[in-house]
């Protein structure tokens, strides 16, 4: 028995979703592509919505909800950190915080309180400030406080920092772990970047379609080869090296090269993960953006397929196999059957790189 | 005319709290929830703005001159019908606006607030009901103004008796009738004003963010 114990199954027209989560009082990830169904099984763990198709959902030895009962979300202790954040507009950044304490103790407490959690979180002298004077990573800050200070049994965060910049992403991600070696507090936090997979999670459920098909422990995916990677069933994903070059950062692998991000500064062995919707198609014949001049693969189309109005494929090029994903209205005029030769380019910025043997991001 | 202003003002001491508390809930159930009939529901409650003031009137007059309970109660040409003539013509102003209010409060913004422990009713009072206050002050502004201004409907179902359902708009049409053009302009004057002011004080609500 682990410490938490989910299932739900819940459709939603044509959508249907089916998860088994169990995991320990640790940091989950739940990766996948937009619309797979990882912020539907937050807000079903939260009980803002019924699984309509019956569910389960165990915290230690509390039943939250099975087959006969169904806990509403006032009582479960499960707090949650929206993609929008939520913060009251009305409120100043102490009174969010203190809003979620008030019922425990005495209003004037509640404000002491929610001051030492704005402290926490870096924000002296903030207290007093509105949302809306605040700066993005501020209200980020505001928004955890916030959820921890309701005390939760489990904080869900759904894709919270999505809207920031990499280097303000990488220090709240420093400051999430900070706070959960602090508290304690478990946290599942939903995401489609793979920096926040290497970063965050001891544990990785790969949500797809509505289903989990992949659940990895960290450690196997960052001292493994290429194959537990490729497990994860998402992306494009190579094992290569790192150097430097003339004028910036290569990634080697035994079938070409790639240019790196003026980001990456560091040289070693390291695998390059390319997320699907991030892998461009050449018109033969049409001038293209410089950026992409250098980073061209060639490659044959090995396999094609349509779900809804997602176009999806599988590309075989540089000794790689490459997953591409794009709507189905685009490229019309250009060939991607099965079999036919394609140039895909890639912005050196989509390129994600993760150091072996070691976290390499905060 | 005295005796006319107080008369509207009496109505409008009956209708604003009844404009509120009915305008404000009715918002909040289009906007929030949804519920079978929700669109004839709606249909209903707008109509009162796009019917003719004297066709609202023949209605409400057939309605409670012939329907034995209503009947019973005797409120035509009194007091209550007066009121409920100005009432129902500037519902839909109020009904409107705050569901307009109350559709502008991101569902996240209550979902957050349950997941903290909050009951619903405190989630109503502490996040919803402030973040949508402004719109339904301008509606509550918007109506009042519409309720203190009735002719048609009044005149219908209330009839013009002064000292009992003369409201001020029905004083300016009678010293008019009777050629009292100074009396019909103070009066006048007063409509006006609260006209001017209730606009400017919608303004002032939804300018404030």
């Amino acid at each position: 028995m682990t410490w938490l114990d989910a299932s739900f199954r819940h459709s939603i027209g044509d959508f249907d979703l089916d998860v088994d989560i169990s995991m320990e009082k640790e940091i989950s990830v739940f990766f996948g592509p937009s619309g797979a169904g990882k912020s539907m099984t937050l807000r079903l763990m939260a009980g803002l919505i019924k699984p309509n198709g019956g569910g389960r959902l165990v915290l230690g030895n509390r039943v939250l909800s099975d087959e006969s009962s169904w806990t509403s979300p006032k009582t479960r202790r499960i707090s949650m950190v929206f993609q929008d954040l939520a913060l009251f507009p009305h409120m100043t950044a102490q009174q969010n915080v203190a809003f979620a304490m008030d019922d425990r103790m005495p209003r004037r407490e509640a404000n002491k309180e929610a001051s030492k959690w704005l402290e926490k979180v870096g924000l002296n002298g903030k207290k007093n400030l509105f949302p809306p004077q605040l700066s993005g990573g501020q209200r980020q800050r505001v928004a955890l406080a916030r959820s921890l200070a309701s005390e939760p049994d489990l904080i869900l965060l759904d894709e919270p920092f999505s809207a920031l910049d990499t280097p303000l992403r990488r220090s709240l991600r420093r400051e999430l772990k900070r706070l959960h070696r602090e508290t304690s507090v478990p946290m599942i936090y939903v995401t489609h970047q793979i920096e926040d997979v290497c970063s965050l999670g001891d544990r990785i459920f790969l949500v797809k379609d509505g289903r989990i098909t992949g659940k990895i422990r960290s450690e196997e995916l960052l001292s493994g080869t290429g194959e537990r990677w490729h497990s994860l069933g998402w992306g494009t994903t190579m094992e290569g090296t790192v150097v430097r070059g003339d004028g910036g950062m290569r990634f080697l692998w035994n079938g070409g090269k790639l240019i790196l991000p003026p980001s990456i500064n560091e040289e070693g062995p390291a695998s390059a993960f390319i997320s699907p919707d991030n892998i461009s198609l050449l018109y033969p014949n049409i001038p293209m953006d410089p950026i992409f001049s250098e980073n061209i693969v060639r490659g044959t189309v090995l396999e094609r397929y349509i779900i809804g109005n997602l176009c999806h494929l599988h590309v075989e090029g540089g000794g790689t196999s490459w997953q591409l994903e794009f709507p189905s209205t685009s490229y019309t005029s250009l060939d991607t059957e099965e079999g036919s030769p394609v140039a895909m380019a890639i912005r050196p910025r989509n390129i994600s790189i993760i150091f072996k043997n070691r976290r390499n991001l905060p | 005319m005295i005796q006319s202003l107080i008369i509207s003002l009496k109505v409008l001491l009956v209708d604003v709290p009844l404009l509120l508390i009915i305008g404000t809930s009715s918002g909040w159930l289009l906007a929030k929830k949804d519920f079978p009939g929700k669109p004839i529901l709606e249909t209903a409650l707008m109509l009162p703005v796009a019917l003719p003031p004297a066709v609202l009137g023949l209605y409400l007059l057939m309605a409670l001159g012939s329907i034995p309970a209503m009947r019973s109660m005797g409120l035509l040409f009194s007091f209550p019908a007066a009121s409920i003539a100005a009432l129902i013509p500037s519902m839909p102003l109020i009904i409107s606006a705050s569901r307009t209010g109350f559709l502008s409060v991101p569902n996240s913004l209550e979902e957050a607030a349950r997941t903290m422990g909050k009951g619903e009713w405190q989630i109503f009072y502490r996040i919803t009901l402030p973040l949508a206050r402004k719109y339904i002050l301008a509606g509550l502004a918007l109506s009042s103004a519409r309720a203190l201004g009735d002719f048609g409907v009044t005149l219908m179902i209330a009839g013009n008796i002064p000292g009992r359902t003369q409201t001020l708009p029905l004083y300016i049409y009678s010293q008019v009738e009777s050629l009292e053009f100074a009396k019909a302009n103070a009066a006048a004057a007063v409509l006006a004003c609260v006209g001017v002011a209730s606009l400017l004080f919608v303004r002032r609500m939804e300018g404030r963010s």
